[in-house]
């Protein structure tokens, strides 16, 4: 039997290492991780038996009533040493203290408190998953879109939207004066018209065609604000969005609607408008995107090009499962069932309402049948991923057309049935089918979260899909598809929890510049430092966290204090002193997200430092205390009442290192100024922090954290494990004990290349099969794959 | 909501149906009765005005011989009321076919706006509710008369502009409803969660074997996550069988697929729209319904008919154009065919939980933006009904002295028990409502 020999690979092998392990422990645990040998673990537990696993549990997995938290962390052996030295047992810590502690700290920490005691104890495996929304959507989107033509047209480097402009009320071709490219729509006319030399003001019209470009997926409203007549469509080019054609005794002139649109797509946009005896004349077209406000649609989203409309499925979805970090498809509910079946009737009549199109037929053609029988063939054949058996053709196909006479309808089922199924519906069911076209479905779902384009297609049929060589090559013409950047902008987003930085509002009075069109705007300024390092010559970890640079517009310059110099139009990049900014560190957005109404939070960004930069775990904290300003003195500056608040020895456990990250950040204010002194005058952010492997760094700001997240080894791992968790949605360690020092290695060496990163980890996690020591395997993937 | 029927009403008062008869003279009793009553009205509306003189009866009164456009109607000739003088004497801006068309069921002036016809000022929407509304409006306002829809908009053939020559029914000031004009997204209004339940379960089994089969694929650990999704799937089918149970009383029409929304279809969609009307109402999801065949200034070139020029431009050729008047005509005869097309499907379908037929329960309402054509008229517009919805007394044609239309369509409001004083133009509704009865 063939079923999970994959993963059976790993679990022997990892019984193996667990042998190897114990034994090299237990020997020579002084090279353990290059760290100092201290303790001996023989002694350690048996002195854990008998103090602390009463409390902790025989395994460290805790003890209900008692303490519940399982024993896990990133300390050094050395810190757990000292915490028990100095604190455990919790009501007789002289019962165990210097060499003893030691012992145990070291017994504890090779058994079950690090990582890789975690690893060994609980091997993490490939999980069969079903398709996240995300995956859903756009894999939906891009299975009917693969029947227009024109979807993959280019897009082309200009902006904006082109404009005919014709000289009577009427969108005509006699009428028709002259063509430009238009940067946004928002014009006053006022009592003119566009054409100097046409005077007469009473009646014109103008046409804008083109597209528009959306980085995020979500709900997008569309407002057209004018005292004439006007349409607007968008992604559809019969039903407008908006018809305001018809001005009507002083009918409010602002008009909006919504609309579901997915990132990195761009969709067909046009706007008719007119002017007739109206007393003036403008227009501006207006959105709302998501996390963002209302504002004139920009230049940079606008391309005077058309593309065909991208079918969006509507329905709601329940969220995914995220439990473990990253959203993941390990878990099904009734929620998601009904979900996935009224969507699949969404798309169902939107692939019956152009059958002709898509199946290249019309009504009078007596092969109509036969011809869109074959269509139904490759729509089914797309949507699992390879190619169809006879028996499965007849199955699927065959038997619905042989039931409904009315094509329509046997169509309608075929589509049902092809989206219920759980070959569209699951990834990763491993190992039954390992052939070039899992490989091809694992890059696309990789890189795109959708299904493998006609080159992927192309290549996982002539069996090209084994050489690394080959893939790496797919994986990079991948990464410069939008799709690709709209998935890793989410994981920018997701990285730096900016969708969880809901509490943006600051108090008025204090920081009345702060307002909603600023945070928007530092979204976008944040959002276009994620795009330059996506997109190419700076895709650097280092540069994320060092470049002195920020992206400003007049706002934001203004609010800054960087008048001088600022963006006349749009957002523009500039220097900074590099003291005062380091990468995404001091993006102002984030330091804002992460403070107080009022005051900074040393804690929020100490905790979202540990965490996500520097890759650390943290325990929930034994208690919860809540910091209230009212309870302290007045004259304490931030860093005093903090380091009051959590002196208690048991929440120094944690806070000896939130502390000292959070302070590093004081030079900026709640809303993310930098400023030399606070209130009190006695601003410090000088603080010293122990690292993981015991060390002890000075920090004299910023710059010195940013530069120590930048060269820490486990800072660049945890990057790497949360990237990988995202592209691939499974955990790095089901594949395989070495494969993050492999990608940590690849990574250093390629100079902290992210875009290299991805490939990589692209790669490897598409051709899993192929991993040394797992012959017997590729051999299988060669032989399937001829 | 569950509609009892007047004699399940009776049953439960312990009243015995011999004595019936003589209950409706018990004044409490004959209302709670009539309540139970269904009154359901439609507007059938089509373009460009008629030909008077192969229209209207040359005769008042009940003795009254029907012409050769209204010939079709000939078998409900004692269940039709012929109106004539009725005057659409609205005015204010907009040319005559806008002002025909919006002001038709409103009543009102149009606003000042942006939109230029052939002739005088332009404008905008209309400036108040139309009549079809406002009874829906009434009937939702009541348990006893509420329906899933209250009204539906039905249309044929009319262009995919939205102006005021393509509506005629409002929700009030300046909101147009649009007609729904293919009859596909219609049923899907309708019956969209029947068929779509109906196509799920359908494919429900081949979806249950082809999960068994990856099923069989997988490791034990992943099977788990399978056997879940399949019992999700079979919860569902249950919920889906469930509520399969409480399905319509009348089947759904079963549609002709891929009828295109073009001229020469038009005879196939009007029956389309017209077999999914009565569907409509016979599972009462309405009570009010406006069916509009093209636009005002339509052009439908009726090839069906021999007919190749567009129906407005020919309704601008002289009085002593023959060959113009001739087709006209036959055009109108076209729409009178539907009018009985509609009112014979009305009067073939039982009346739902009731005694006799569905025409015994619907009046419909057959009207026009136009007069006459060529002279661009609002008097006389044509205000043919048929059936027994509104209690009028019919089988009669009446020639009544240049009457507002606002009076009309007061009379339509009073006949459903909504006494409103006016409706639309106050200074048109000095004279109160019309007395059909």
């Amino acid at each position: 039997m063939s079923g999970r020999l994959n993963r059976a690979v790993y679990c022997v092998s990892q019984v193996r290492l667990v042998g190897i392990l114990l034994c090299s422990l237990l020997l020579c645990s002084l090279s353990a991780r290059g760290e100092s040998g201290i303790g001996n673990p023989e002694k350690g537990a048996g002195i854990y038996k008998n103090l602390c696993a009463e409390c902790h549990g025989k395994n460290g997995g805790g003890v209900p009533d008692e303490h519940e938290e399982p024993l896990v962390g990133d300390k050094s052996v050395e810190s757990l040493a000292e915490i028990i030295h100095r604190s455990m047992p919790e009501d007789a810590s002289e019962k165990c203290e210097g060499q003893d502690a030691k012992d145990v700290a070291r017994y504890v920490y090779d058994s079950f408190y690090s990582k890789k005691a975690r690893a060994r104890n609980n091997p993490a495996e490939i999980e069969l998953s079903r398709l996240t929304v995300r995956q859903y959507r756009n894999a939906v989107a891009d299975l009917v879109g693969s029947f227009v033509d024109g979807s993959k047209k280019r897009l082309g480097s200009k902006r904006g939207l082109k404009g005919s402009y014709h000289s009577t009320r009427r969108l005509s071709k006699k009428s028709f004066s002259f063509e430009r490219v238009d940067p946004n729509i928002r014009f006053e006319f006022g009592q003119e018209t566009p054409d100097p030399e046409d005077k007469k003001a009473e009646d014109f019209a103008i046409r804008w065609r083109g597209s528009v470009m959306v980085e995020e997926t979500g709900k997008y409203e569309f407002i057209v604000k004018s005292e004439n007549g006007f349409k607007l469509w968008v992604n559809s080019s019969d039903e407008p969005l908006i018809d305001g054609w018809v001005v009507s005794g002083g009918e409010s002139r602002t008009r909006r609607e919504t609309i579901r649109l997915l990132g990195g797509r761009a969709y067909p946009i046009r706007v008719d408008y007119f002017k007739y005896k109206d007393e003036s004349a403008s227009i501006d077209l207006r959105w709302k995107p998501p996390h963002k406000v209302e504002a004139t649609i920009p230049q940079r989203q606008l391309i005077p090009r058309s593309v065909p409309s991208t079918l969006v499925v509507d329905r709601s979805f329940p969220p995914d499962d995220s439990s473990v970090g990253y959203p993941r498809g390990t878990s099904v509910s009734k929620a998601w069932i009904r979900a996935t079946t009224f969507a699949a009737v969404e798309v169902a009549s939107a692939v019956a309402k152009r059958l002709n199109e898509f199946a290249d037929t019309k009504d009078s053609d007596p092969k109509r049948r036969q011809k869109i029988k074959a269509f139904c063939r490759r729509f089914v054949e797309k949507a699992f991923r390879r190619p169809l058996s006879e028996t499965e053709e007849r199955a699927i196909i065959d038997s619905q057309f042989k039931e409904s006479e009315e094509t329509e309808t046997a169509v309608k089922r075929v589509v049902l049935m092809t989206l219920k199924s759980p070959r569209f519906l699951y990834l990763d069911r491993e190992p039954f089918q390992t052939d070039s076209y899992d490989v091809a479905s694992r890059l696309s779902f990789g890189i795109w979260d959708s299904l493998p384009d006609k080159a992927l297609w192309r290549a996982a049929e002539q069996g090209q899909l084994s050489s690394p060589g080959t893939v790496a090559l797919h994986a990079r013409r991948m990464l410069r598809d939008r799709r690709a950047k709209s998935k890793l902008k989410a994981f920018f987003h997701h990285w730096l929890k900016l969708n969880q930085a809901h509490s943006l509002a600051k108090d008025d009075e204090l920081f009345p510049k702060f307002d909603k069109e600023l945070i928007s705007d530092l979204r976008t300024s944040l959002d276009l430092f994620i795009d330059d390092i996506l997109s190419g010559r700076k895709s650097n970890f280092r540069q994320l966290l060092l470049a002195d640079e920020m992206y400003l517009n007049s706002r934001i310059a203004e609010f800054l204090g960087k008048d001088e110099g600022a963006p006349k139009e749009g957002f523009e990049k500039r220097s900074f002193d590099p003291k005062e900014r380091a990468g995404v560190l001091t993006h102002p957005y984030l330091l804002a997200a992460f403070s107080y109404r009022d005051n900074t939070s040393p804690i929020h960004r100490g905790v979202f430092v540990t965490r996500q930069l520097l890759g650390r775990t943290l325990n929930p904290p034994p208690e919860a205390v809540e910091f209230k300003d009212s309870e302290f003195d007045p004259d304490l500056t931030m860093r005093e009442k903090v380091a009051e608040l959590t002196k208690a020895d048991s929440c120094q456990n944690c806070h000896s290192v939130i502390n000292p990250l959070g302070f590093s950040l004081e030079h900026y204010d709640a809303v993310g100024r930098f400023r030399n002194e606070d209130e009190r005058k006695r601003l410090n952010a000088v603080s010293k922090y122990e690292g993981p492997d015991g060390n002890i760094e000075t920090l004299t700001g910023a710059r010195d954290l940013a530069e120590y997240i930048a060269n820490d080894e486990q800072a660049q791992r945890g990057f790497i494990i949360q990237l990988f968790n995202w592209i691939v949605k499974q955990p790095v360690q089901a594949f395989g004990a070495g494969m993050l020092d492999e990608l940590h290695a690849g990574f250093k060496k390629n100079d902290y290349d992210i875009r290299r990163l991805i490939v990589e980890i692209a790669k490897v996690s598409a051709l899993r099969e192929l991993k040394p020591g797992t012959s017997s395997e590729s051999s299988q993937l060669a032989e399937a794959t001829k | 909501m569950n509609p009892i029927t007047r004699r399940d009403f009776l049953r439960n008062l312990g009243i015995s149906a011999a004595a019936i008869p003589f209950v409706g003279g018990l004044p409490g009793m004959a209302q709670a009765a009539s309540q139970t009553t269904k009154q359901r009205v439609i507007f059938m509306f089509s373009p460009n005005g008629v030909v008077p003189w192969n229209f209207w009866p040359e005769q008042e009164g009940a003795d009254f011989r029907l012409k050769e456009i209204l010939a079709p109607m000939e078998a409900y000739k004692d269940r039709m009321l012929v109106l004539n003088g009725v005057n659409n004497q609205v005015r204010g801006d907009g040319d005559n076919h806008m002002r025909g068309m919006s002001c038709l069921l409103t009543g009102d002036e149009l606003l000042p706006g942006n939109i230029q016809g052939g002739s005088d000022t332009p404008a905008g929407w209309a400036s108040s509710i139309s009549i079809d509304q406002e009874l829906k409006k009434y009937f939702q306002s009541n348990p006893e008369t509420r329906t899933r829809f209250g009204s539906l908009e039905f249309g044929a053939g009319v262009p995919d502009r939205a102006d005021p020559w393509t509506r005629m029914s409002y929700a009030g000031p300046n909101q147009p409803i649009a007609p729904v004009d293919d009859p596909y997204s219609m049923f899907k209004k309708l019956y969209g969660k029947v068929s779509a339940r109906k196509d799920i379960m359908s494919v429900l089994d081949d979806v249950g074997t082809d999960l068994k089969k990856v099923r069989s694929q997988v490791s034990s650990e992943d099977r788990e996550l399978l056997e879940k999704h399949a019992t999700f799937v079979r919860e569902m089918e249950k919920e889906l069988e469930a509520s399969g149970k409480q399905d319509l009383s009348v089947a759904p029409p079963k549609l002709k697929p891929g009828v295109e929304d073009e001229n020469d279809n038009l005879p196939k969609l009007c029956r389309m729209q017209m077999d999914l009307l009565v569907n409509s109402f016979a599972n009462d999801m309405a009570r009010v319904a406006t069916l509009q065949f093209s636009k005002s200034v339509g052009q439908a070139r009726m090839r069906w008919l021999g007919i190749d020029e567009g129906h407005h431009s020919l309704s601008h050729d002289k009085d002593s154009n023959e060959s113009s008047q001739e087709k006209l005509t036959k055009i109108n005869k076209w729409f009178c065919q539907q009018l009985r097309y509609l009112v014979q499907k009305l009067d073939e379908t039982p009346e739902p939980g009731s005694k006799g037929s569905m025409l015994d329960h619907t009046t419909v309402v057959w009207t026009n933006e136009l007069g006459k054509g060529n002279s661009h008229t609002l008097n006389d517009i044509p205000f043919v009904l048929a059936g027994n919805g509104l209690g009028f007394r019919m089988g009669r044609s009446l020639k009544l002295d240049n009457e507002p239309h606002n009076r009309l369509l007061m009379s339509f409001a009073h006949a459903v028990g909504h006494k409103i004083d006016h409706f639309g133009k106050e200074d048109l509704c000095e004279k109160g409502a019309l007395d059909l009865t």
